[in-house]
């Protein structure tokens, strides 16, 4: 019972990091980006390349893990590359795509996003191919946190750790910015009212360039702390859409904060429901958990708008 | 100089079909200028094009002598230049308070001046935790205006500010502009009130297919009886029960 | 005539996949272009309507709920009300919201229906699908030819009836309601509760149609697979809907035509071009070149090839400002 609170923690801050960049990116462009699950591979892949160049360069095999983490600085290195590779990737197709429909209908970009979503995908299997693969093939032992005879006990690996630490510092970082930067609460005006924050003198384009770069950052974090706790495969994004999804309309779509507790309470609902319903069916628990919010409370658990 | 001029102005949301065409005014400093007109004469088009909300094809805008044309809207308030849209024109679901520190925040503004707002709409000060969205008709309007007024502009637009009030709250409001203006504010007004406009404008014009028709001082306007033939159309004869 | 025969044969086998594409078509020009609603899960409605058939008109299987051995039409009526039912759920949870809602929802609903198809053995054969779907006509014509031949003609019979019913649906009292939803935001809010019902209503047929068209998809293949509904089969459907025009019954069957001639051809020619070991490789970048297709489409010629007919309440959207 305890291991899995803490497996579905660790998976829901990995779904809290993505699906606060799907929500921000609703919050100021007003769309559902089904693309956004791609910067997420897309992030963790440039970093998986990045890595492969950083250990040509230095001629090394393969990392000297920090102890007691599984990776070496190398890939905090390619991680903070990727960072910017994604970033451009979702500025180059907000300026392709994105800003050319922003004046039709809504619908028309979800549509669009939706082409890009399956033509990243595929580029990014095009370009690694199809097989999973790992950052470090480095074995972690887990440390034992509750004594197995407590509630079946709990284990965690010090990556699995430094996730949710990272996750959580994530969390605290954003509200300072939103908060308490003059961006910030750009972003804020143009979230509640575009045309309004425009006359009070907001740079809307500027704002939504940082949405984009906000974002990609994000997603890239998320991708590679999948990739480190999990595995890299192309469809990584696929798969976390689903619950990034279910995690900003849990949440409250448009709402951060709202995104952060709804991808904690998916990634528990994904894991305690595993023993019920089975592995198999484990990515099913997102669609269910959209269809029961949508019915009991559309505006997710902090929205305040209907 | 004008504190704003606009010069055979061309604008709209299709080249091919321009709402505003070639439409000139100027408004000296300290001055209310009222821009009327009849349903769909262009006057809204004309002052977001202005405000750069409108795309111009054509023609200039000056703001004190400086060319201005289509920058971008929301450089218009490091300029000087503030503007009130008609609807939508506070942020509904912060609170007052919240509504004031945020555009500050947008421009930087110092903190004094939040304070400054407070005493010249001491109803805003009395509920700054209410939330804009609760707020009635003419509060709402003072709060866009206060809002506006946060960036210390030079010259300040509102769309239609007596849209949807009564004629009290009209009153009240337009008062407001008058201490407005009497601290060096320059005031373009759009209106369909011609009467409320014009008793506190110093001059008007009226726009007509998006041209400007008739220019002059508000009290000679309010007695033309052109005007009213313009205005109202056919069998228009009282020009003053305009809205 | 020896020489026709296998060029004959193809022909037939192709147009039956593209009526059946057509009949799905239509029903997603229902949803989307009379109603401008999008929905990102076809496949699995299809994919409903597909197992439905397959279970109430095949034999039995060890271990497995069947057996029924209906005959095929029943499979298909079945197959439009079990779609139906799907979007009923999906429709009353999400239609009364922002219309991204229903196509997250949509999405949500076709992975989870991917989920089942992989792994209710049960009910839909798991990994190994559902084998001997009756086929109609092979006992009736002695050559596969024919057989095709004479499905091809029913596939285009029930093309012909969703079509002038559609049409029908369309242009009636019902139909301008639709498209005065679309059009008109406020239009759709004075009707209050109303519109939301006119919605789902247009969901629930246009979904049935799409589980008619996996009902004819299964009982020409003869086998059901959970792979033969993978997302990508929403996106060709999609692009078959874009490119042929939105809005327009004619256009999304030409549609049809044209996007799996065009993915038929570019798919042998990149066979053809690529190594053996590099077909994943290249089936991948098909799906690049198609995705940035359907995005350019709607950068630049967004009205489809044909597209919605002038006066019909489409109105010219308005450029950028």
């Amino acid at each position: 019972m305890l291991q899995l609170i803490a497996d579905g923690l660790v998976v829901g801050s990995v779904v809290s990091l993505g699906a606060v960049g799907l929500t921000m990116t609703y919050a100021i462009l007003r769309f559902a980006n089904f693309a956004h699950g791609e910067l997420l591979a897309w992030g963790a892949y440039l970093a998986l390349s990045m890595l492969g160049i950083l250990l040509a360069i230095g001629g090394a095999e393969r990392m000297v893990p920090l102890s007691p983490f599984s990776f070496g600085w190398e890939l905090v290195v390619a991680a903070l590359v990727a960072c910017v590779g994604a970033a451009a990737i979702a500025l180059v197709l907000d300026k392709l795509l994105f800003s050319r429909l922003r004046h039709g209908a809504a619908i028309t970009l979800v549509i669009a996003s939706f082409g890009a979503a399956l033509a990243l995908r595929n580029l990014l299997q095009f370009l690694w191919g199809p097989i999973p693969t790992y950052y470090s093939r480095e074995l972690q032992i887990a440390i034992p946190l509750v004594p197995r005879d407590v509630l079946g006990g709990m284990r965690i690996t010090p990556d699995q750790l430094l996730v949710l630490a990272l996750a959580a510092a994530t969390v605290v970082g954003l509200h300072l910015f939103l908060t308490r930067t003059t961006l910030g609460k750009a972003m804020r005006a143009t979230a509640l009212n575009p045309q309004l924050a425009r006359v009070a003198g907001v740079d809307v384009d500027g704002v939504i360039r940082a949405t984009w770069i906000i974002g990609a950052v994000l997603a890239t974090i998320a991708g590679v702390l999948a990739g480190l706790t999990v595995q890299l495969r192309p469809q990584l994004g696929f798969d976390l859409l689903l619950p990034l999804f279910a995690a900003a309309i849990l949440g409250g779509i448009g709402n951060v904060y709202g995104a952060v507790l709804g991808g904690l309470i998916v990634g528990l609902a994904e894991s305690l429901a595993v023993p019920l319903i089975g592995a198999e069916y484990r990515a099913a628990v997102s669609f269910l958990v959209i269809i029961a919010i949508l019915l009991v409370r559309p505006q997710g658990l902090l929205g305040e708008r209907t | 100089m004008s504190a704003l001029a606009v010069e055979g102005l061309i604008a709209g949301y299709e080249p091919d079909l321009p709402i505003v065409r070639e439409a000139s005014l100027a408004v000296a400093p300290g001055e209310i200028l009222a821009v009327l007109g009849p349903n769909g004469a262009g006057k809204s088009t004309l002052i977001k094009a202005i405000a750069g909300l409108v795309r111009v094809y054509g023609g200039r805008v000056l703001l004190e002598g400086e060319e201005i044309t289509n920058a971008p809207a929301h450089t218009m308030v490091r300029r000087g230049l503030a503007f009130v849209p008609q609807t939508e024109n506070v942020f509904a679901n912060l609170s007052i308070a919240e509504n004031l520190d945020l555009a500050a925040a947008i421009v930087k503004a110092p903190r004094a001046r939040v304070g400054a707002l407070y005493d010249l709409f001491p109803d805003l000060a009395r509920q700054r935790r209410l939330a804009a969205g609760r707020l009635s008709g003419g509060q709402r309007q003072m709060l866009a205006v206060a809002r506006a007024l946060v960036v210390a502009p030079r010259v300040l637009m509102l769309d239609e500010p007596s849209a949807g009030l009564s004629p009290k709250l009209v009153g009240q409001v337009f008062e407001k502009l008058l201490e407005i203006r009497a601290s060096g504010v320059t005031i373009v007004l759009v209106e369909q009130n011609v009467k409320a406009a014009l008793a506190i404008a110093d001059r008007g014009v009226i726009l007509v297919e998006g041209k400007e028709r008739v220019m002059g001082e508000a009290q000679s306007l309010m007695d033309d009886p052109a005007v009213a033939e313009l205005y109202l159309g056919r069998s228009g004869r009282h020009a003053g029960e305009g809205a | 005539m020896d020489a026709l025969l296998p060029v004959l044969s193809y022909a037939t086998f192709f147009l039956v996949f593209v009526s059946v594409f057509a009949v799905i078509v239509l029903g997603l020009n229902l949803q989307w272009g009379f109603t401008g609603l999008f929905n990102v899960g076809v496949a699995g409605f299809v994919a409903i309507g597909a197992y439905t058939s397959a279970i109430l008109t095949a034999p039995d299987y060890p271990n497995q709920v069947g057996g029924f051995g209906l005959p095929v039409v029943v499979g298909m009526v079945g197959a439009m009300v079990t779609s139906g039912l799907a979007a009923l759920v999906v429709g009353v949870a999400a239609l009364r919201l922002r219309h991204d809602y229903l196509a997250i929802t949509t999405f949500g609903i076709a992975m989870t229906i991917q989920l089942v198809a992989l792994n209710a053995q049960w009910l839909t054969g798991g990994a190994f699908g559902l084998q001997f779907v009756p086929r109609p006509f092979t006992e009736t014509f002695g050559t596969t030819l024919g057989a095709n031949a004479a499905y091809l003609a029913l596939c285009l019979a029930i093309l012909a009836l969703v079509y002038v019913a559609l049409e029908r649906l369309v242009r009636s009292p019902f139909g301008r309601v639709l498209r005065a939803i679309r059009e008109d935001e406020t239009a759709a809010q004075s009707l209050g509760k109303r519109a939301f019902v006119f919605r789902l209503q247009s969901f629930v047929i246009g979904c049935a149609v799409m589980g008619l068209g996996g009902a004819l998809y299964a009982h020409f293949v003869g086998f059901v697979a959970a792979e033969d509904f993978l997302p990508i089969l929403t996106f060709q459907l999609w692009a078959m809907l874009i490119v042929g025009g939105a809005g327009n019954n004619r256009g999304a069957v030409l549609g049809a035509f044209v996007v799996w001639g065009v993915w038929t051809l570019s798919g042998n020619l990149l066979r053809e071009l690529t190594p053996q070991a590099e077909q994943a490789r290249g089936a991948a970048l098909q799906v690049v070149l198609i995705g940035i297709a359907l995005c350019a489409m709607l950068v630049w010629r967004p009205r489809g090839l044909i597209g919605e007919r002038v006066g019909e309440g489409g109105k010219a959207k308005r450029g950028g400002s």
